[in-house]
Order: C-alpha cells, then sequence, then structure tokens
C-alpha cells in the first residue's frame, strides 16, 4: 500500500529511496467507519492523509445549510489543511462518506522533517501548490461555466465520485440547486 | 527600464523587508541576497501586464500601486483580485503550470512591482538558503488568502460581505470604481450603491 502512495506523491515531487523511506517512517496506516468526523470546526488539524479507499467531504456551514467544498476519493489528500499549517481552528469539517482507510502524517513529524533538510520544504510547498491549483480551478470553473456544463464536465470526468456520493452532496460541492441538479440529471439518462 | 539592484532605492528596500516579512522574518542581509534574482519593474496605470492566452512568466508583489486580476466571461468580466501594497499579484495557474493563461492582469493606478521570473525563481529556491522555505510561505499564504475569499463568499450574505470588505478596506471607495469592487465581491452594481447608500447614513 505503500508503494500506492510512493505514486501519488511522485505526481508531486521526486523523492530517492532513502528520503521516501524516511517519510514512510513517519506514515501511519489508519482506518475510519463512514460518517466519522475526523475534524470538526473548531479543532485544530494535527494531522494530513494520503487516502488509499474511501471518500470523504469538506464542508462548511451557513446557517444550517452544509456547504461542501471538497470531496476525496483514493489518491488524494485530505484535511482541514489551513487549520494544519497555521495552527488555528478549523473553518471546515472533514468527514468520511465511506469506510476510509488513509496513511497519516501528524504536524509535529512534517514539521520535524522540514527542519532536517530543505528536500522537505519543496515537498510542502509541492503539496500545498497543489491544493492551490486545485481550488483556483474550482473557483475559475464555476465562473467560466454555466450551471449545466458545470455539471455535464463533473459527470464526464468524475463517473466514480457520481456513483459513490449522494446526490445533495454533488449539487452542493457543484453550487447547484438540488431540484436543477436534479433535473439536469434527467437530461444526461435522456441523452444516453 | 527594469532597474538592478544594486543601487536600490532604500524606500524601496523597506517596503520589500515589511511585506516579505508577512511570509517569513527575513534579515537585511538575506534580503540583499534575495534582491539579487529579482527584478524592480514600473508600469503606467491601465497597462495590461497578462493577456489570455500568454504564459504569465512573473511572480509579482505590489510595492506601489493596484492591480486588477479578471476573468473575460462571455462579454462580461468578473474580478478576481484588487491587489494593492504588499498582496502578491500574477496569473497563478499559468505561471504555476506553464499553461497559457485564462485571465486578465491589468494596473488600475501608476504601479511598482517587485517581480521574480520563473527561472529565477527556481534558481533562488534552489541556491537562497531560505528559499524553499520563503516559496512554501508565499505559496501557503496564497492558498489561505483564497480559501478565505471564497469562505467569505459562500458563507456570508451580500449585506454583510460588503459591509466586511468595506470596513477592512475603506481606501479601495476611493482607489477604485464601484462596478470594479462590485465585481469583485460579486454584488449587483444596484445592490452596491443601494449598500453604499446605507453606508453614509450609517457614518453620519
Amino acid at each position: 500500500m505503500l508503494e500506492y502512495v510512493r505514486q501519488f506523491i511522485s505526481q508531486h515531487i521526486e523523492l530517492t529511496e532513502e528520503e521516501f523511506q524516511t517519510l514512510a517512517s513517519k506514515l501511519h496506516l489508519v482506518s475510519f467507519d463512514k460518517k466519522t468526523k475526523l475534524v470538526d470546526i473548531g479543532d485544530v488539524a494535527t494531522t494530513f492523509y494520503f487516502v488509499l479507499k474511501g471518500v470523504s467531504r469538506r464542508y462548511f456551514y451557513r446557517g444550517k445549510q452544509e456547504v461542501i467544498t471538497h470531496l476525496i476519493k483514493e489518491g488524494g489528500m485530505m484535511g482541514s489543511v489551513i487549520s494544519f499549517i497555521t495552527g488555528e481552528p478549523s473553518r471546515y469539517i472533514v468527514e468520511t462518506i465511506e469506510p476510509v482507510t488513509a496513511y497519516s502524517l501528524s504536524k509535529k513529524d512534517l514539521d520535524q522533517l522540514y527542519s532536517t533538510d530543505k528536500k522537505w520544504e519543496k515537498f510542502g510547498r509541492k503539496i500545498i501548490t497543489a491544493f492551490f491549483l486545485q481550488l483556483e480551478s474550482q473557483i475559475l470553473d464555476n465562473i467560466r461555466y454555466s450551471t449545466k456544463e458545470r455539471f455535464i464536465n463533473f459527470m464526464k470526468h468524475n463517473p466514480e465520485l457520481v456513483r459513490r456520493v449522494p446526490q445533495k452532496y454533488l449539487a452542493s460541492y457543484l453550487e447547484i440547486q438540488p431540484e436543477t441538479f436534479s433535473r439536469l440529471k434527467h437530461l444526461i439518462v435522456k441523452e444516453k | 527600464m527594469n532597474t538592478a539592484f544594486t543601487d536600490i532605492d532604500p524606500v524601496l528596500f523597506d517596503y520589500a523587508q515589511k511585506y516579505l516579512g508577512r511570509f517569513m522574518p527575513i534579515t537585511r542581509e538575506e534580503l540583499v541576497e534575495l534582491l539579487q534574482y529579482c527584478e524592480i519593474r514600473k508600469f503606467d496605470k491601465r497597462t495590461i501586464i497578462v493577456r489570455v492566452g500568454e504564459v504569465d512568466n512573473y511572480l509579482n508583489l505590489v510595492v506601489k500601486g493596484l492591480i486588477r486580476k479578471y476573468l473575460p466571461v462571455r462579454k462580461d468580466e468578473v474580478i478576481l483580485q484588487l491587489a494593492t501594497e504588499g498582496h502578491v499579484v500574477q496569473s497563478e495557474i499559468s505561471f504555476l503550470t506553464r499553461s497559457p493563461s485564462m485571465v486578465v492582469v491589468e494596473t488600475l493606478e501608476p504601479t511598482i512591482l517587485l517581480s521574480l521570473t520563473h527561472d529565477k525563481m527556481e534558481e533562488a529556491l534552489d541556491k537562497f538558503p531560505k528559499g524553499e522555505r520563503l516559496g512554501r510561505m508565499i505559496v501557503s499564504g496564497m492558498y489561505i488568502k483564497k480559501d478565505e475569499n471564497r469562505y467569505n463568499r459562500l458563507s456570508k450574505s451580500t449585506r454583510q460581505r460588503f459591509f466586511d470588505y468595506i470596513d477592512h478596506h475603506q481606501h479601495m471607495l476611493q482607489r477604485v470604481p464601484q462596478k470594479y469592487l462590485a465585481s469583485y465581491l460579486q454584488i449587483k452594481p444596484e445592490t452596491f450603491s443601494r449598500l453604499k447608500a446605507l453606508l453614509s447614513k450609517r457614518q453620519k
């Protein structure tokens, strides 16, 4: 399973065998039931996860309404990243949707890595850059594309999430009203 | 003309130290070394510095002036950022992935930028002792800011968004045309005018 982590880290940065072993020695294999809150609003996030199996979501509340900003499946990285970086209380809830298996990395261990070699600073920079790019793309896409285009793009590129994630979560993530989402879904079925 | 840092203006130097210091404490000696990689760029007001389709080659810190970054959408444009002194501005996805820009970066006031090309950034990350750390801090800062903006947009009412912004950026009402502020805050221009009228009542 570590091979899997090596594979997806290599998309962001090349590590030597020795460096990877150093990182691996800091990773802990963890499992969670479905609907487990890993981080709650107000918690300080001290753990970051590389997901091996299972889907999770990150969200906050607008009044009583959940607003989903992230859906993470295997091969993804998850956490309340900003709380993890700043040490401030989280604005987000990170919660599993399915049972999840992941490797966890603690902030303490990551800080220790940062202090040993600037290669790890680079590692941190690349990971945060990946989060940054994903957020910026999401923001631009929400402006550039109409609701219908957003819906179709997502369906096309994330068939697995469509199958595994409740519809109301998908609608929230795409910033589409649930009723509109249902209507669009009918369109798709008809086109087939 | 871009200036070399052999005889840098002490005022600019102090600005650079102050603004970079927000990401990470930086000594005078370190800054002198770091500035070897940078250049100062000066632009008139209303100059487009990145066009759609161009690869943005610069990471910029605004030393003086005001810049808007916007996304052209159909016949409209949506303002994504209004960058003033101390802010980092660029076409981020283009710069980071070396791809054609989707956004336009344009000065609104005469502007001075402390700029780093992509090549020089790679060199500084490699050779400047704290380069990787500073790089990580800058991208973290950019991410935090962007996430906060989205959080505010999704979690607050239009009215609350307007008042929170104006409370923290009073000077922007003088510096930026109203329609740009409205676009940036994603508030309809008519609603913006109505809220602005409430503002003057509130101040009385």
